[in-house]
């Protein structure tokens, strides 16, 4: 090799080294251990071939529900994360004083640590002396008290409320970009063409904006699919494993129950659910601007 | 933004939903303030919107030396001093072969840095553990550096590539007549001509590093080492039944986030957007 076509590689060795040691050549090797049973300690790991993914899949109710829990996680963020940023993008969008406060407050809780949201709203959910409660007993509802983090029923639903304080600030900010790209004359045109302000919503705005919706819905599935700080944080998978998902079921696995193995394979359905999702995304980017 | 003028009731509609969300949203974050500004007994007796009785400034000096959050906030803040500058060097230097060397394989190599988008961190741990065992890495801040740096490369690389390709080559050129390296052409051309995109990188970079949790989780096992979302959960393990003294903690966290981000929020924002659209 010349020393012109040596020097790009010689500018890369940095990042492809660490790139290499950190990320690709571990999830080869994860992908290799989902293959085995394996303690993590002992010298001889056991070739089980697909014994661990059927295992998930047949016996593992955990597993099962924790799948559930993702799939619910994602429809819910589907709907109500990218619905309530959409709708605030769309009131901040019009001649509203102030928009920059707003858009701060609304925004400010996604740079948070998914654990101090965990931390804050596990105070918040408090039986005794939380925020919930104390209202409900306040306005005379105190029949509606329960420990909203303790019970399966309610445990799921509690921290998904807290992620969507955290998260709706991220498609706000994203439909917000998107609509200041949209340009006025085709409202000015249905103005005078009579059209009514659903309908310019509905032709103009929702077509232009589609472009931004690919990005949004690419990007929470993902998030959801991948979910744990928030979740390990406040309930740590619990009460009853009813808060299980595959990131904390992954790790519960892996560094708790030292079932190596398992925890390979959990981690590979993972990477093979965002594949589902990224592939299509990249597919439909590039093909629009060539990247 | 409209063409026309809306009626009066309308806008008081607007005003009057965005309001009440703006009310909903910074609820969690002046509830966890009283709290943390209350006594022990105060918060026993007072409603529970009510101001404190008198402002217990102790509370936060507790929470920073018994409860070591100055001790977790400055071990985050030594790991992200060091791993973003020495992060983005690296991923610099990598879109810059990528962009303006004439690199053969360019295309290819910057499609093998995006696979690292599409791998959870799940998928690395164990043998992420049992590489830093081998190498005595592990609970040491060259390790959670390198780790860190490492899930930095795709996306960062992503940023700069992007960005690096709207420098025209015309530049590249002038930077040759005028006696300049491949070397000078990268800090002296290049990295001050994306002063922006860098800046915007930084600020992205700093508050993840900062944010990360579940990497610290299983790599930094000793107490003495812990960032500040590792060490919030253990503070709050050992403060549990204090509740003033815990929100104190909270609270302390969260002031260092909200300043970098009351300075910098056109970052953030604009940031964002120019990273997924790439």
């Amino acid at each position: 090799m010349t020393a012109r076509a040596l020097k790009p590689w010689l500018f890369l060795l940095p990042a492809l080294t660490i790139y290499l040691i950190v990320i690709f050549v571990p999830s080869l090797y994860t992908f290799y251990l989902s293959f085995f049973k394996w303690n993590g300690v002992a010298a001889d790991k056991v070739f089980v071939g697909l014994d661990n993914y059927a295992d998930l899949i047949l016996h593992d109710s955990v597993f099962a529900r924790a799948l559930k829990n993702n799939l619910l996680w994602t429809a819910g963020s589907l709907i109500l994360m990218i619905g309530i940023g959409l709708m605030l993008a769309l009131l901040l969008n019009k001649r509203i004083k102030g928009r920059i406060v707003f858009r701060g407050i609304f925004y400010f809780p996604y740079v948070l640590s998914g654990v101090i949201v965990a931390t804050s709203w596990a105070w918040m959910y408090n039986p005794t002396q939380g925020f919930v409660n104390k209202l409900l007993e306040t306005i005379g509802l105190e029949s509606w008290t329960r420990a909203w983090l303790a019970e399966p029923e309610t445990a799921l639903y509690a921290v998904f409320v807290a992620a969507l304080w955290q998260g709706v600030g991220q498609p706000m900010v994203l439909f917000l970009a998107g609509l200041q790209t949209i340009p006025h004359d085709p409202y000015e045109a249905a103005v005078l063409d009579g059209a009514k302000p659903y309908q310019s919503f509905w032709y103009i705005t929702f077509p232009l904006l589609r472009e931004t919706l690919v990005i949004v819905v690419a990007t929470t599935m993902i998030a959801s699919m991948k979910v744990y700080d928030i979740i390990y944080a406040m309930t740590g998978g619990g009460p009853a494993e009813s808060t299980q998902v595959l990131s904390s079921w992954m790790y519960y696995q892996t560094f708790k129950f030292a079932n190596i193995g398992t925890g390979s394979a959990i981690s590979f359905f993972l990477v093979l659910i965002t594949m589902v999702v990224i592939i299509p995304y990249v597919y439909y980017t590039t093909k629009r601007s060539h990247l | 933004m409209e063409i026309r003028q809306p009626s009066w009731p309308v806008q008081a509609i607007r005003y009057g939903v965005l309001i009440v969300l703006a009310v909903i949203f910074l609820v969690p974050i002046v509830f966890i303030a009283f709290t943390a500004l209350k006594s022990r007994s105060d918060l026993l007796t007072s409603p529970f919107y009510a101001l404190p009785e008198k402002f217990q400034w102790g509370n936060f000096a507790k929470a920073w030396n018994q409860g070591k959050m100055g001790m977790y906030m400055k071990n985050t803040a030594l790991i992200s001093v060091i791993k973003v500058p020495l992060g983005i060097l690296v991923e610099a230097l990598a879109a810059f072969a990528l962009t303006r060397l004439n690199f053969k394989w360019s295309n290819a190599m910057f499609a093998f840095f995006l696979i690292g988008m599409m791998i959870p961190m799940q998928a690395t741990l164990v043998p992420l553990n049992i590489f830093l065992n081998k190498t005595h890495l592990v609970s040491t801040y060259p390790g959670i550096i390198l780790i860190y740096i490492g899930f930095g490369i795709p996306f960062g690389i992503l940023i700069l590539r992007g960005f690096f390709r709207t420098i025209p080559k015309e530049i590249d050129e002038a930077a040759l007549i005028d006696g300049c390296g491949d070397i000078g052409k990268f800090f002296r051309v290049i990295l001050p001509l994306s002063m922006p995109a860098i800046a915007t990188l930084v600020i992205l970079d700093f508050m993840a590093t900062w944010n990360e949790f579940l990497l610290a989780q299983i790599f930094i096992t000793k107490d003495s080492m812990r960032t500040i979302t590792t060490g919030l959960l253990s503070f709050r393990g050992e403060h549990s039944t204090d509740y003033t003294l815990m929100n104190a903690g909270v609270l302390l966290s969260i002031i260092p986030i909200l300043v970098v981000y009351l300075l910098f929020q056109k970052y953030f924002v604009s940031g964002l957007t120019g990273s997924v659209k790439g």
